[in-house]
Order: C-alpha cells, then sequence, then structure tokens
C-alpha cells in the first residue's frame, strides 16, 4: 500500500543501544513540529539484547499505529544487519540511514557462521539510497561514544522537512542536563553529514 | 491539563482512570500491561489525588481488593496482562452475578503475536464465559476515552467491564490532548445485603437471569454501538473491524481506493454484540469480512455465518497478529481488486535476548549447571525464562509451575525408583504470586528438589516493579516489607540458606550442599540475593566493581561464551581469542571464576 499523507520512519537495532529512546526524541520533535504522530514498539523480551523495532509514523491524521511492509520512506538503523533484515518494509527507492557498526548475533561469537559480508552492497542493489554514518567515530568525536545515536539523529534531520528547533527542545527535553552539551554536538556532527 | 502530550497507551488509559474519578486501583505488573499501574501512580503524585494504587501480590488479589472498593461504591480498576486473568478468572466470574455499585474496570491487555506472553489468548472470549461486556479500543486515546466510557457503563448496568486493549495499543504513543481530572468525591459507602454480596447458590440462580436481562439492555446501549466510519458507502459487502485493525482496515481501504465503495464498520463492544446491528448487517450486506484479534468473537455472534468471512471460514488468519500488509491482502482480496504482494523478508543472522551483562541470574544457572549437570531444570516466567540460552531451563509453563512441576518431576521419578537431581527456578516476585501454596505441597508430599529463589529484590522483566520484600509500593510510597526466609521456613522447609551468586565459587558450593540435601532430606531452597543490574530503584549495597581483561593465556576455546553466554564476551576473529567489550561489561568480574584456562583476569 501507498500512503500518500504520512511518512513512516522505522527505527531498528540491538537491544541496549538505545534504539526506543531515540524514537522517543523523534516523535516530541514531529509533535512539536505540529504533527499528528504514533509510534509502537515491542517492549520486554526485545530489550535484553534481541532485534528492537520501533515504528514511527506522522501526517496530518494517523489512524495505525504500525508500519505496513514495503511502505516505510526511510530506515533508521543502529546497526548494520538489523538495518539489512528489515529492508523487506521499504518503499520503492526508499533511504536507509544507517550506523556502520557491526554488533555479532549469538551464531557469529559461537562461530557458527561469519557476519553477513556485503551488507552495505547488497542494501544499495536493492534500490535503496544508503546513508552510511560512522556514529562512533563522529560520538567520541563529540565527547562520548555512547552519543552515537544522537549523530545518526542528526542526519536524520536534514531529511524531514521539520525545523531544527523542534529537534533541539526535543534533546533538551529527552536527554540529561549532564549530557546535553555533548548530545547537541553530536546532533550537529549528524547534521553536517 | 490543557497541553498535548506524547502518550503511551498505558499512560493514557491510566490518565483516563484518574480523569474519571477511579479512587482505587490496583495491579500486577505483565507485558504488555504493566505500565498502567505506574501510570496512575505517577498521575495521582502529579494532581495529588486520594486514592489506593497498589501494586498486588497477585491477579487474583488485585481484582478482588478493586472489587471490594466498588462494592463499597467507589469507582474502581485493576489491570493485567491476559494471563493474569487467568488467574484473576475466579473472583471476575463471581463478581459478575453479584454485580457492582460503584464503576468497576478490569483492564485485560492481550498479545497478538506473541511479543511478550505464553499465549495468545483473547481476553474477549474470557468476557464472554464470565457474562461481562468488553470494549475494544483501536488506538492510546480511543481506550483513554473507553476507560470512561467503560465506567460508565459499569454503573449503568452494575457490572463489571473489561477493558482490552492489545499490545499495539498499550504500547503504542499517541499525541494527546488529555481531560480535566477532578477529585473524586465518593466516600466508601458499603451497604449491606447478604443475598447479593453472599448469595448462596439458590440466589446465584436469580443472580445469572438477572445479568442475562443486563446483558440483553446492554446489547442495545446506544453510546457504545458499532459505527459505520464512512457513511455515504454503499454496497453489498462490508467490513467488520475492531481493535487496531479497524486502524489498519481505516487506512488501507482509503490506499485501495475502497472507501467510498466498501462500508467500514468498526465494532466498539464485542460482546455482547449490539443484537440491532447484527439483524442490521444481515440484512443490508451479502458478505462480511470481520477482522478482529485473535479469535472470532464478533464472527461468532453473526447468526448466518455461512455469509461471513473470518477466522471460522479460513479467511482470516486464527494464528498470530493481523498486521497491515495482512489486513491490506485480505481486504483486497475481499472486495477483489489487485493489492500490492508484500516482499519477502530477507535472512540474516538471528539475534535472540539475552540476560544483561552482570546479571546474577546468569551466575545463578551456571552454578546450577556446576552442582547440578544431569539434572531437570524446571523454571518460571521471568527475565530468568533467558537461562534457556545457557541451558539451566527445561520448562516453563506458567506463574508458580516451576515449583508444582518440580515437586510432579519428583514424584514421577520416584515411581520408577529414580532419584535424578531436579533444580528449580523461580523469581522473587512470582514466588510471592503464585510460589507459596506449591512449596507448602512439596513439604507435606516429602517432594525432594533444589528450589532456587532468583531474589534481585525487583521485578525486572515488567520494568522493576517493587516485591512484597522490597518495603515500598507503587510510585516509590513506603510499605511493609514480608520476610523471605522467614516465610520460606514457615512452609516446613528445613534447608533455607541465602547465598550471592556473583560470589561463584562460594554460590557454586552452596549449590552443591543444596543439591545433597535434596537427595535425602527433602526440599531444600537456596536464595540466591543479588539486586538486579538495571533497577535504578535500588538503593541497596551493590557488589564492588569489578573490572576485566583477557590474558594471553587464552586460546580462543569460546567456553566462556558458550557456557557463560555474557554480550560482553566477544570472540576476536583476527587475534582467534576472546576480548573484552568494555562498552558492554558491567565489571561483574564473575566471568574470572568461569574461565578454565584462568586467562580472564581482574584489573588490579
Amino acid at each position: 500500500m501507498t500512503t500518500t499523507t504520512v511518512t513512516n520512519i522505522l527505527l531498528v537495532g540491538v537491544g541496549g543501544q538505545g534504539t526506543l529512546l531515540a524514537a522517543e526524541v523523534m516523535s516530541e520533535a514531529l509533535m512539536a513540529a505540529g504533527y499528528d504522530v504514533k509510534k509502537s514498539e515491542i517492549h520486554g523480551m526485545s530489550q535484553r539484547g534481541g532485534s528492537v523495532v520501533s515504528h514511527v509514523r506522522f501526517g496530518q491524521v494517523v489512524h495505525s499505529p504500525i508500519i505496513c511492509e514495503g511502505d516505510a520512506d526511510i530506515i533508521f538503523g543502529f546497526e548494520l544487519l538489523e538495518a539489512y533484515r528489515c529492508l523487506s518494509f521499504l518503499k520503492p527507492n526508499g533511504t536507509v540511514i544507517a550506523n556502520d557498526l557491526r554488533i555479532p548475533p549469538p551464531s557469529v561469537l559461537l562461530g557458527k557462521e561469519p557476519y553477513p559480508g556485503g551488507l552495505a552492497e547488497r542494501i544499495k542493489a536493492s534500490g535503496a539510497e544508503l546513508i552510511l554514518v560512522d556514529g562512533l567515530k563522529l560520538a567520541t568525536e563529540a565527547g562520548n561514544p555512547k552519543a552515537a545515536n544522537t549523530v545518526l539523529l542528526g542526519a536524520l534531520s536534514q531529511r524531514l522537512d521539520i525545523d531544527e528547533r523542534y529537534w533541539q527542545a526535543a534533546l533538551e527535553k529527552m536527554v540529561p542536563a549532564k549530557a546535553l552539551a555533548v548530545n547537541q554536538k553530536a546532533f550537529q556532527f549528524g547534521r553536517a553529514i | 491539563m490543557s497541553e498535548r502530550m506524547l502518550l503511551l497507551g498505558n499512560d493514557a488509559m491510566a490518565h483516563g482512570l484518574v480523569e474519571n474519578g477511579c479512587s482505587v486501583v490496583a495491579s500486577y505488573p505483565g507485558t504488555p500491561a504493566s505500565e498502567i499501574l505506574s501510570g496512575v501512580a505517577q498521575w495521582q503524585a502529579r494532581y495529588q489525588l486520594p486514592m489506593h494504587v497498589e501494586w498486588a501480590v497477585n491477579e487474583k488479589v488485585a481484582l478482588e481488593i478493586a472489587y471490594a472498593a466498588s462494592q463499597a461504591g467507589l469507582r474502581a480498576a485493576t489491570a493485567m496482562k491476559q494471563v493474569g486473568l487467568n488467574v484473576a478468572s475466579d473472583p471476575l466470574m463471581s463478581a459478575a452475578y453479584l454485580g457492582v455499585k460503584g464503576g468497576f474496570l478490569v483492564i485485560s491487555a492481550d498479545d497478538p503475536g506473541p511479543h511478550s506472553s505464553q499465549t495468545e489468548q483473547d481476553s474477549r472470549l474470557t468476557a464472554m464465559a464470565a457474562k461481562v461486556p468488553v470494549l475494544d479500543p483501536d488506538s492510546p486515546e480511543h481506550a483513554r476515552r473507553l476507560t470512561g466510557l467503560g465506567l460508565e457503563l459499569s454503573e449503568a448496568f452494575e457490572v463489571p467491564v473489561m477493558l482490552r486493549p492489545t499490545t499495539r495499543v498499550c504500547h503504542a504513543n499517541q499525541d494527546i490532548l488529555p481531560g480535566a481530572v477532578h477529585p473524586a468525591v465518593r466516600r466508601a459507602d458499603f451497604v449491606k445485603d447478604p443475598q447479593r454480596w453472599a448469595a448462596t447458590p439458590v440466589h446465584r440462580y436469580r443472580l445469572h437471569l438477572a445479568l442475562e436481562e443486563k446483558l440483553r439492555k446492554i446489547a442495545a446501549w446506544e453510546p457504545t454501538a458499532p459505527q459505520l466510519l464512512n457513511p455515504g458507502s454503499g454496497g453489498r459487502r462490508a467490513v467488520i473491524a475492531a481493535g487496531v485493525a479497524a486502524a489498519h482496515a481505516r487506512e488501507i481501504m482509503q490506499d485501495l481506493g475502497l472507501w467510498e465503495v466498501l462500508p467500514l464498520w468498526q465494532v466498539v463492544q464485542p460482546y455482547p454484540l449490539h443484537t440491532a446491528f447484527i439483524e442490521q448487517v444481515l440484512a443490508a450486506y451479502d458478505e462480511l469480512l470481520v477482522l478482529e484479534e485473535t479469535v472470532g468473537v464478533i464472527e461468532m455472534q453473526l447468526a448466518d455465518r455461512g455469509r461471513v468471512r473470518g477466522k471460522r471460514s479460513g479467511f482470516v488468519p486464527e494464528v498470530g497478529e493481523l498486521l497491515p500488509e495482512t489486513v491490506a491482502r485480505l481486504i483486497a482480496d475481499f472486495a477483489a481488486v489487485p493489492g500490492e504482494l508484500s516482499v519477502t523478508a530477507p535472512a540474516g543472522g538471528g539475534r535472540r535476548p539475552t540476560l544483561c551483562p552482570g546479571c546474577p541470574h546468569r551466575a545463578s544457572f551456571y552454578a546450577i549447571k556446576r552442582a547440578a549437570p544431569r539434572g531437570i531444570y524446571p523454571s518460571d516466567i521471568g527475565c530468568y525464562t533467558l537461562g534457556l540460552n545457557l541451558g539451566g531451563v527445561d520448562t516453563v509453563l506458567c506463574m508458580g509451575a516451576a515449583v508444582s512441576q518440580a515437586a510432579g518431576f519428583y514424584h514421577a521419578y520416584r515411581l520408577s525408583g529414580e532419584l535424578p537431581d531436579i533444580v528449580a527456578t523461580v523469581g522473587d516476585s512470582t514466588f510471592f504470586h503464585a510460589g507459596i501454596p506449591p512449596l507448602i505441597d512439596a513439604v507435606v508430599q516429602d517432594a525432594r528438589f533444589v528450589l532456587v529463589i532468583l531474589d534481585n529484590s525487583t521485578t525486572a522483566m515488567t520494568g522493576n516493579q517493587p516485591t512484597p520484600a522490597s518495603g515500598c509500593g507503587a510510585g516509590g510510597v513506603p510499605t511493609a516489607a514480608v520476610d523471605m526466609e522467614a516465610l520460606v521456613a514457615a512452609c516446613g522447609v528445613k534447608f533455607c540458606r541465602v547465598g550471592q551468586p556473583g560470589d561463584l565459587p562460594a554460590f557454586i558450593a552452596l549449590m552443591k550442599e543444596a543439591v545433597a540435601f535434596a537427595r535425602t532430606d527433602g526440599v531444600a531452597v537456596v536464595i540466591a540475593r543479588q539486586p538486579c543490574v538495571v533497577d535504578r530503584s535500588y538503593r541497596g549495597a551493590r557488589p564492588t566493581p569489578r573490572a576485566v581483561t583477557v590474558s594471553d593465556a587464552c586460546n580462543g576455546c569460546r567456553y566462556c561464551i558458550e557456557q557463560f553466554e555474557c554480550p560482553a564476551l566477544v570472540y576476536d576473529e583476527q587475534r582467534q581469542r576472546v576480548v573484552i567489550d568494555t562498552l558492554t561489561c558491567s565489571d561483574c568480574g564473575v566471568c574470572t571464576a568461569v574461565c578454565p584456562r584462568l586467562a580472564i583476569e581482574e584489573i588490579p
């Protein structure tokens, strides 16, 4: 299906990476910008090292809380394999913004199979536009490797039509005061990509 | 409150409860319902409302506490997950007959998928069995509004009302403008009426007749009647949808260009289905597509099923979640228009959830396997189900079953003169919830097994709610605390010892002692006590951090990764050995006692 009035962003990552917090910051910014927002995710088991997926949908009116397969405008991945795994959700010629990070799943750690190679090439071959971000490196430069998500949010913010001040306000609301300066810097590094 | 807020469905329902003057709310945590009660506690504190808000020891107790408040004339609610409703079904069935005074809402959250549950059972079917009306919200905002409507319905007919959200309502967020909050003004006023409140079977018969009469009227109650979402649409076919499936259908029918030509009815009250609606749709349409999760509750109330395409006819899947891509395909097929085929998901190395780095349960399971390597390991509901990854969990049935199953395995093997080591694991909250009666039973029947109570001082899986031993309640208010050791001793257990799993060598020794005791002397209980690593509310002492590194003695055998399965232990392909992921490592230092070559060393 193709919903013209609603924009769909699928956030994916590994439990513990802060995927859900990023989805919250994004939704706050979108709500402040005046959109109807729905966000949906699975809590519980998936928080502990499993795959984490959050659906964010916004537009004038949004009814369903989840994105249909083949209907995401953007896949926003905090880990490369997770981004690749969700490719079936992407619209034809959609955009993948992915952290250039590989977290080996258990089968790889146990030596049963290698971490899949050529993921970036496979994503591009599907017709998607791929924006690969070295979140860890830029976050470390900003002052804290744990701010990688904020770097990615910065990169995403350049591709959504909402004013930067809504993003700033959302960061101020959601990020603890002592970590705010580093995250603001990380956000700007992301915007520069 | 006049500001739009991004609210979780559970928080929205919580706000609905305080908006509508609920005075007593009790719950037991369970995904996806857990945040309802913590939300109520949060709103109560923000608006400074005189309320009783509690985490009860289990769902049955929660329902009974809230129900008594309703009998005393106050508005009250209880919240739980669908399998929690099984635990609370005994009082629910009876309360349906006796009825209520103050509005009484039973929120039971279902989990089609299932994402975090043992079953995909449909609470609406339990509502039907109990003969109470049930409301089926499609979104967080709808769920908030239905709390008010449900309480109104409950008071209008003096009947308990169920509100049945699903995971996609509970754990969806939506921008919401919540309603105004006024403190409840009612005072408790229990009017004695033993023929009703303590009815004997002969009176129960009359109450049952009265309940049926109430249901007939509720099936004609206008405020919960099904709604045609696209008036003006015509034709001899229609779609009937409820819950989140209605939200999906709304968008999908517009995308497929069917909005003007295919009537879409939303059912808000799946049981009892409105009588006039049944007559109307059967008269107006030749064919009906029914979309609901997870059982065909609406479908089975439509008299002429020959005209219904749904779960009974095999048209709509009976198992799993009705995802938008599925709804799109079903509607396209039904309307005989082309729908897009969904893309096949690509393969890739799968991920599974795992215990957190530094989780004390990991050490406990490692010790259990060392103490009883060929044992049978019954386990229970909680984070520690993930002991599966360590080979320390053989069975998971339902809350508290680890204890009864351990006894059952013992009695079964005893018949053939065998005595395998049996080591059961249960969490502290789960032990209080449903583990005490089976422990008493095991002592009385002279069963032989070790019960390890994994006491991390919290209900961790569902987001760190307090336990009866925590000494604090919902919203952090101080409460009395139960002494777990005294409780175990009072059940008649002769071996009850406390150990700290993080001190792995000593804990393995304790486990071996317990296993030896159980072989000859009866039930042994080991309380594995160490705080949850992610519990931010924990105020007690924590083990001293012990940062570790891997020395050149590592030969890359991966024993630690296979047997201890900590996410911070990473195999470095280039160096052909294990390294510590310092971003993930919690500095618990337990793995120093795991490596057979002693290659994992504490950094001095």
